[in-house]
């Protein structure tokens, strides 16, 4: 036994397709969504500021704005046809020019500022123009001599942490990593050994079945351990994910989902005829969960009817039981409705392999 | 002679088509025994209920003493080894890494060298299955049947796709694991084959044992035992319609000047050869009668590859 699963093991790690599937596919997931909004990354865009006066009032937004997270600050160009140039070229998101002596203590000093921005960059243009205003509006009241705005916004987060979108979607990468890799290896896997009648084979010795598929299923577990660690590593010390629940539970709650998806894997399997068909179905079933199971979005932005089935997808209540865990450090029994969605799919998955897969025809 | 397999009216059903149609043998101990027929005659079916793949419909099968009927116990499986037809092995591990895991699924299993020796391979023990030639394959199939050292191997149809030198090299190891004491059960559809390895073998045709015997009893047994082949430039119509009384004649491929004959009685074959010598033939080849041609006899056609 120890022997079939150390080959197992082995085999694993020496077929390629699978390797890139279960570590490079969501590496290359982790890389993208950690430079588009990881720590380091800006939201807003790069901002090219041109500030030509130097009163107090000035210096004060210039830094303000370079203090902001929300927009990288260049000062480098000096010239508004450059800095469109730049704008142009998608260098730059917007530029903003503070004439001579704007703030100064004089009637005739400019009180507007100029934007360029480019009408293709709407974000940066909300967060920019939102920034302005406030930050004008607040000018206005002071010089008006009133302490602060009369009515604003009490903003209270569900989270009091400091979360961005990226600690949202190292989460999705996680399952979404695990469910490509079990299901497409172990699909595609079966179907193989069943082409090459390596389980017929297997049927004429006397080893059990059952021990067949648990060496199968732990040598993948194995893979999925390296793949959670790796993820969470670079999204952890790379991209500055911030990751508040216990780590236990978090591999825990993986590799729970990685006997799910490879179950759903050996359902395929036990479906399908030939190696092709097994992509193919695979591609078929882990695609739609990729984009409905709530991988890179909140899935309760969709049309209710939709959300109502989708919320019900194997890979929605393991990513709502991570994100609850890595984001809130919340305990996956306080909502055990996910974990019971869970192990019902666990249990249909089971029976139906149980029921259709066999290791050779009748 | 003791009885390592025991095959009872077996039936095999799909739905309305009927793959096996009632079939009985026996193979003895330590005999190269072989099912003969084309492709869909039921010689795989048959071959995969004995060794426990496949439900049967009805009938009975006994392994070394114990009835495997409802499929075999461990006890069965740790004395036979299987080669199954035109099947491959894991990719991602070396032979020799393949056969140390299939040694670990019995009780007692040969160590990986020695087996590898045996069919040549020892110098591809590190490789992957993928690296090897057709034959290599092959013969690495079937010596991975015998990592258990069984009493009874099963292959199923061990040369097909082979080119004509890997073939005899298999038919060399096949005769080299029957001197080891093994029983041996075989499926083939080369005639050349079944004639050259199987002490007894069955001819199949749909599902039905048409003929089963010692494979030179079988072939002496045919209408016409004895063959003539001549090669001629002149044979007048006289001659010919002497000849033709004798036995069947008949021109060979389209070609004008070759001919092969049948005949039924030693006496007849002496007339015969006394004629065709009389011409100064280039070419005089007498022999018997081969099992291609008594299987022609029995189903009425040759099997087509």
């Amino acid at each position: 036994m120890l022997k079939l699963l150390l080959s197992d093991i082995k085999m694993t790690f020496r077929n390629r397709q699978y390797a890139f599937w279960a570590i490079m596919f969501p590496l290359l997931f982790t890389f993208m969504f950690g430079f588009f909004f990881g720590d380091k990354a800006t939201t807003g865009g790069n901002v090219i500021l041109i500030n030509r006066s130097d009163t107090p009032i000035a210096k004060n937004l210039e830094q303000v704005l370079k203090d902001n997270s929300m927009f990288k600050i260049n000062t480098d160009v000096t010239d508004e046809n450059a800095a469109k140039d730049q704008i142009q070229k998608n260098k730059a998101a917007a530029a903003l020019i503070i004439p001579p002596d704007f703030g100064a203590m004089k009637s005739d000093a400019p009180k507007q500022v100029k934007v360029i921005d480019d009408p293709g960059n709407a974000t940066t243009n909300t967060i920019l123009f939102g920034f302005l205003n406030q930050y004008f509006t607040n000018l206005t009241f002071q010089s008006a001599g009133i302490k602060g705005p009369i009515y604003s916004v009490d903003e209270e987060k569900t989270n009091p942490k400091e979360l961005n979108y990226f600690d949202f979607v190292l989460a999705g990468i996680l399952g979404l990593a695990l469910m490509n890799s079990s299901i497409i290896s172990i699909a595609v896997g079966m179907s193989k050994y069943r082409e090459d009648k390596i389980l017929k084979r297997i049927t004429t010795t006397p080893m059990k079945t059952w021990w067949f598929i648990t060496g199968e299923i732990l040598s993948r577990l194995v893979m999925n351990f390296l793949q959670v660690t790796i993820i969470l590593l670079i999204g952890r010390y790379l991209f500055h994910a911030h990751i508040y629940g216990n780590i236990f539970v978090i591999y825990a709650l993986a590799l729970l989902g990685a006997v799910l998806f490879q179950l759903l894997g050996f359902v395929i399997a036990s479906f399908v005829k030939t190696t092709d068909a097994a992509q193919g179905a695979a591609t078929a079933i882990t695609i739609p969960m990729m984009f409905l199971g709530g991988v890179f979005f909140p899935i309760d932005t969709l049309p209710k009817w939709l959300f109502s089935i989708v919320q019900y997808l194997p890979i929605a209540p393991l990513l709502r039981m991570i994100r609850s865990t890595v984001l809130e450090g919340a305990s996956p029994f306080v909502n055990p409705v996910n974990l019971a969605i869970i192990f019902g799919w666990i249990v249909v998955c089971l029976a139906i392999a149980t029921w259709r897969f066999r290791l050779s025809e009748e | 002679m003791e009885k390592v397999i025991e095959v009872k009216d077996l039936v095999k059903k799909y739905g309305n088509f009927t793959a096996v149609d009632g079939i009985s043998f026996d193979v003895n101990q330590g005999e190269i025994f072989g099912l003969l027929g084309e492709n869909g005659a039921g010689k795989t079916t048959t071959l995969e209920m004995i060794e426990g793949l496949r439900k049967l419909s009805s009938g009975q099968i006994t392994v070394l003493g114990q009835d495997v009927s409802k499929g075999p116990k461990n006890e069965t499986k740790e004395k036979i080894g299987v080669q199954l037809q035109s099947s491959a092995y894991y990719q991602f591990l070396t032979l020799k890494e393949i056969i140390d895991l299939f040694g670990s699924f019995y009780q007692k299993s040969l160590p990986a060298d020695q087996l590898l020796k045996i069919v040549d391979l020892l110098d591809k023990t590190n490789s992957m299955v993928g690296n090897l030639s057709g034959g290599q394959k092959q013969r690495f199939s079937i010596v991975a049947s015998l990592v258990n050292d069984p009493e009874i191997v099963f292959l199923d149809e061990p040369t097909t796709g082979l080119d004509p030198l890997a073939r005899r090299n298999l038919w060399d190891l096949i005769t080299e694991i029957k001197k080891k004491g093994k029983t041996i059960i075989l499926t083939t559809h080369y005639m050349e084959e079944a004639e050259v390895l199987c002490d007894r073998i069955a001819i199949m045709d749909k599902g039905k044992i048409l003929k089963m015997g010692e494979t030179h009893k079988l072939i002496e047994g045919t209408k016409n035992p004895y063959k003539i082949s001549f090669i001629t430039e002149k044979l007048s119509q006289d001659q010919y319609g002497n000849l033709a009384k004798l036995g069947q004649i008949e021109n060979l491929a389209g070609k004008s000047n070759h001919f092969e004959m049948h005949l039924k009685t030693q006496v007849n074959l002496n007339k015969a050869v006394d004629i065709i010598q009389k011409q100064n033939p280039e070419s005089l080849t007498v022999g018997r009668a081969s099992l291609e041609d008594l299987f022609i006899e029995l189903t009425g056609r040759a099997i087509k590859e």
